[in-house]
Order: C-alpha cells, then sequence, then structure tokens
C-alpha cells in the first residue's frame, strides 16, 4: 500500500486551490493520502482540508510558521516525512513550493521532479510528466529510492471536489528556527496600465525584433482594435516595455474576450497568464510554437507581413 | 568578499532543436550561458566593480562548456572550474549539486549566485540543493539584491506582480530572475584578458568523491514534442486573405 504526503499551502488566508489539485492527483493515484497544513492559527484551514479530502491532516500550527521561510518550513515538512515515510511527496510548484521542495530533497538525498503535469503508473513504477525546454518539449521520468518528491504545476489538473471526511492531528513543529529573516510582502507598484480588465489586449514578444516596432508595428493594430498592449517577459526583461506591460505567472493574469499573441513562443510563464482568454490568436512563423496550443486561432507568418495588413482591414471594417 | 557563480552551457534560444532519446540532439548546435546566469554573473561583477571581490565561475559540462566558462572571464570574471566525466552524461540536479558542493565546499564562498532556472530543463532544483548541502541559508527568485553589514537584502518575484523581501545573513545563497540588471557584454581587452586567466578542470575523483556518491536518482526516459490537441484553427492565405479572415472572427465576437 502506498502514501502521499500532501505539503500544503495558505495563501491570503485561505487553502490555495493548488492544494486541492495535490488531493485529486494523489487520490487519483489510489493509496494513503496524508496532507501537511503549516502556518500560525491554521487549524479550521486544516479542518478544511481533512473535509476536502486531504485525508489525515497533520496540523503544525506555530508562531515560527506564520510567514514561510525555507529554514523552517523545510525542518517541519522533513519531520513529517519521518513520521509518516510516505512514498511520494507533492508541493504545488508556486514560489514557495519550489523554493523549500529542493531543501528537503537534498537534506534527505532523495530524488525530485520539478512542475510536474501528470504522474502515470507503469505497473507500480510512477512516471512523472513535465514541461522541458520552456514547453517546448514533454519529458517521462522515472525516480529511484523512496520518498520520491514532486513539485505539481497549478492549474495542470482539476482541483478535488470529494468531500470524503479525514481528520485533523496536532503535529509538533518545535518552534523551527529560521536563519532568513521574513520582512514583508508587497505588490509590486502598478503603474496605471492595469490590463485585468482590459476587453481586448494585442501582446508582442521577442518576435518584434526591437522596441521601436511595439511603437511603428504593433501600435497601429492596438489603436484600430480599441485594445490594450500588452508583452511577454523577454520583451520586458530586456528593458522596452515597463514591467506593468507583462503578462504572465510573474506579471499580469488576464482574461480578455480577445487576446492577439505577436511574435510570442508561449513560454510556459506566459501561458499561464493568458490561457484564461476567451479568444486566443496566434501570430508566429514559428509552426512549433507552444502559443498555437492554447491559441483558438493561429497564423503561420511573418509578422511584419500580417500585423499592418490586419489593421488596415480592422481600419476598413469600422469605416 | 569571494562569490561563486554557478552557470550553465545550454542550447541557443533560437537553435532548433530535435529530441533525441531523453534529451535534444545536440550535433549542430550552438550553445551560449543559460539567460539567469547571465544575471547572477553580472550582479557579482557589480558587487565586484562596486567594491573588493574575487568573482569565481563553476560549471558542470563537457569540453564545448569551457567557452562559456571563457565568456564569463571575459566579462569579468576572476577564474573557472570545469567539473566533467563523461559518466556524467545526463545527471540529475542532486548529483550536479553535490559536485558543486564538493567544489565549494573548501573555498568559503561569502555569497553563492546562479539563475533561478536553466532554459532547458527549467528544473530550477540546483540553487537551494547547493544551499542545503553547503549548510547556507538560500533564497530564489531574486529581482534586486542588496549587501550591507554581513547580511543580504533580497526582493523575490512571487506571482501576479507581488514581491517578497527577506534578509539574509551572508555567507548565503541566492538565485536570481532575468530582468534584475542589464548584462553587460565582454569587451574586447576583457576576451583578451581572459585567456591568461585560470580555468581549473576538475573530475569527479579531483574532488574527493566516487561514482556511486553522485549517481543519479532521476532519469529522463524519454523527450517529446507534445501531441497538440485540438490546436488552433490555422489560417491559410495571403497577408491580405488572413487579415480579412480574421477580421470576420472578430466581428464574430462581437468586438467590431
Amino acid at each position: 500500500m502506498s502514501k502521499t504526503l500532501i505539503v500544503g499551502e495558505i495563501q491570503k488566508g485561505g487553502l490555495r486551490e493548488a492544494t486541492l489539485e495535490l488531493v485529486a492527483m494523489a487520490r487519483g493515484l489510489g493509496g494513503d493520502v496524508v496532507s501537511l497544513v503549516l502556518g500560525s492559527g491554521v487549524s479550521g484551514l486544516a479542518e478544511d482540508l481533512a473535509k476536502k479530502g486531504g485525508g489525515k491532516v497533520l496540523c503544525a500550527d506555530d508562531a515560527a510558521l506564520e510567514n514561510y521561510t525555507a529554514d523552517a518550513y523545510a525542518s517541519v515538512i522533513r519531520k513529517a516525512i519521518e513520521a509518516e515515510s510516505p512514498d511520494l511527496v507533492l508541493f504545488s510548484n508556486t514560489p514557495s513550493g519550489w523554493d523549500v521542495a529542493p531543501k528537503v530533497a537534498a537534506g534527505i538525498d532523495a530524488g525530485i521532479v520539478t512542475d510536474v503535469i501528470r504522474i502515470e503508473k507503469d505497473g507500480d513504477e510512477l512516471v512523472f510528466v513535465r514541461r522541458m525546454f520552456n514547453a517546448k518539449f514533454d519529458s517521462q521520468l522515472r525516480v529511484t529510492g523512496s520518498p520520491k518528491l514532486a513539485t505539481v504545476q497549478p492549474g495542470a489538473l482539476e482541483a478535488y471536489s470529494g468531500s470524503e471526511g479525514g481528520s485533523v492531528e496536532a503535529f509538533d513543529a518545535g518552534s523551527p528556527q529560521s536563519r532568513t529573516t521574513f520582512v514583508e510582502t508587497r505588490t509590486a507598484a502598478s503603474g496605471g496600465h492595469d490590463l485585468s480588465k482590459a476587453e481586448i489586449i494585442v501582446s508582442g514578444g521577442r518576435g518584434l525584433q526591437k522596441p521601436e516596432n511595439f511603437e511603428e508595428v504593433l501600435k497601429p493594430l492596438v489603436e484600430a482594435l480599441g485594445a490594450q498592449m500588452g508583452a511577454s517577459r523577454p520583451v520586458v526583461d530586456a528593458g522596452w516595455l515597463p514591467h506593468e506591460y507583462q503578462v504572465g505567472s510573474s506579471g499580469q493574469v488576464v482574461t480578455p474576450k480577445l487576446y492577439i499573441a505577436i511574435g510570442i513562443s508561449g513560454a510556459i510563464q506566459h501561458l499561464v497568464g493568458m490561457k484564461g482568454s476567451n479568444y486566443i490568436v496566434a501570430i508566429n512563423k514559428d509552426a512549433d510554437a507552444p502559443i498555437f496550443e492554447v491559441a483558438d486561432v493561429g497564423i503561420v507568418a511573418d509578422l511584419f507581413d500580417i500585423v499592418p495588413a490586419l489593421a488596415a482591414a480592422i481600419g476598413s471594417a469600422k469605416g | 568578499m569571494k562569490i561563486l557563480v554557478c552557470l550553465k552551457q545550454v542550447p541557443h534560444k533560437d537553435a532548433r532543436l530535435e529530441a533525441s532519446g531523453g534529451w535534444i540532439d545536440e550535433g549542430g548546435i550552438k550553445f551560449e550561458i543559460n539567460q539567469y546566469d547571465t544575471y547572477a554573473l553580472e550582479e557579482a561583477l557589480r558587487i565586484k566593480d562596486a567594491g573588493e571581490a574575487e568573482v569565481v565561475v563553476a560549471t558542470i559540462g563537457p569540453d564545448r562548456t569551457s567557452q562559456a566558462l571563457r565568456t564569463a572571464l571575459g566579462m569579468g570574471a576572476d577564474r573557472a572550474i570545469q567539473i566533467w566525466d563523461d559518466s556524467l552524461s545526463g545527471a540529475d540536479s542532486l548529483t550536479i549539486a553535490k559536485l558543486l558542493a564538493a567544489a565549494a565546499k573548501d573555498e568559503s564562498f561569502d555569497l553563492v549566485l546562479m539563475g533561478l532556472m536553466s532554459d532547458d530543463a527549467n528544473n530550477s532544483l540546483t540553487g537551494p540543493m547547493l544551499a542545503e548541502l553547503l549548510g547556507l541559508p538560500h533564497t530564489t527568485g531574486a529581482m534586486k539584491i542588496e549587501l550591507s553589514d554581513g547580511k543580504a537584502q533580497v526582493e523575490r518575484e512571487l506571482e501576479g506582480g507581488s514581491l517578497q523581501v527577506v534578509d539574509l545573513p551572508l555567507p548565503c545563497l541566492i538565485t536570481v530572475q532575468t530582468g534584475l540588471n542589464e548584462v553587460r557584454y565582454a569587451s574586447l581587452k576583457g576576451i583578451m584578458q581572459a585567456k591568461k586567466k585560470p580555468l581549473d578542470k576538475k573530475g569527479i575523483s579531483d574532488l574527493g568523491l566516487d561514482a556511486a556518491a553522485v549517481a543519479s536518482k532521476v532519469t529522463v526516459d524519454k523527450l517529446y514534442v507534445p501531441t497538440k490537441g485540438e490546436g488552433a484553427e490555422i489560417l491559410e492565405g495571403s497577408a491580405g486573405e488572413v487579415a480579412q479572415q480574421l477580421v470576420g472572427k472578430i466581428k464574430e465576437l462581437g468586438l467590431l
């Protein structure tokens, strides 16, 4: 009988949706499910997870865990692994998940796979499926030894919606020490370029080749559509446009009625930020670009031919 | 101040990649320093420019990767360490971290920097693993690093544009996000000087390790182009024709 330990995550005073996605994954694999909730004043959330399929929920409720630190969280997760001897430990691939999971893995000399989108069973063996090369390829991986650790991509599967009754057990965190000190969390100043309410977004990527082309090539289309302009991360990293234009997991997550991605290959971090759009158009000269996977309509061509033609056609359609 | 920058050489971002077994076919491909790692190197060089620091770069990789180290030396790093053995082909992140830890453990680095992840495997593992093996505190995804009074204050990137500020005592390990700074190019003079800088090549046994101690636990069985879902409906025709088709679609959405 196998056992999976889920490392739960709390965000804005509630259980993260991603934690319930881990429940779905663990239940899909079968075997025992045990969960760990870490924080301060979190017994209610532990009860909540127990009701939502988390199985036996270990509740590490300790003032030292109020804010995430790698040292304190890793020490409690290791204690839970020692107490439960799971075969598989699941984390969400979030800023705290990818910060703590590799530390735990190295500390207990265990194999780990990150940003997993699926775990398949091959007889008794687990096969971990994840993207590589910025989502250009999928890969299948195997891990030797036990426990095996994995971080799972948020949104890769549906949250568990069942309501099996579990139980909550207090878990002694032991007031773990941390060498790092949490100072504060703050929302990045948005410079007034709020994309979250835009009906139409036209985003440009590295395919536009130089910053002037955002003004000369992209902007006429943006204006013809009455749209807002967005950008991919490489454009912002290169300083072509300010951070407030960035669409993606580390920028703005957008859900317009129409999203047009131009010269954007579709790195996973960008896809996460726009795949909830109602209708997606992709223009890219690389037919294999991952952006075409999430697009409703694609044009495989040189954007410098298509974009001016489109701006003109929209202009005349509007009369 | 003594700084270690760990970097990886990865396929050039514009290289045409073909899957082959558990990895890509590396034949005929151009390589470059992983983008994330270039920002880590730049940050180390800025600390050096602002005061006194020795910047050491290290990589795990075959002969081709000495080119990445020479580039880093040309940008201003002081010396380089290249670790390789043919048995390391396909090594997992924990193996890489163990090798780096063995190379770093007697050097007493004040600061270890590297990218949040590599552009090839996208694992995002080596940094925190190396920190754990060296007994250092760490943080990941830095957008800003300020050093003062024996500590580092780091702004780390969370989701949706928010930031977390953390203080770490030195020595520590920090992985960096892209966009942290503006990365310099190697000057011609720098490239000339780099030829005289030390590049130390080491094997597994030079690090006091044996193959069993650094055996990988994770193997990639297969790398493949994902089976497309329904995918996009691809519009065909001249620029004018596809533009007209798109206008029709946008009208159907009620947006024109």
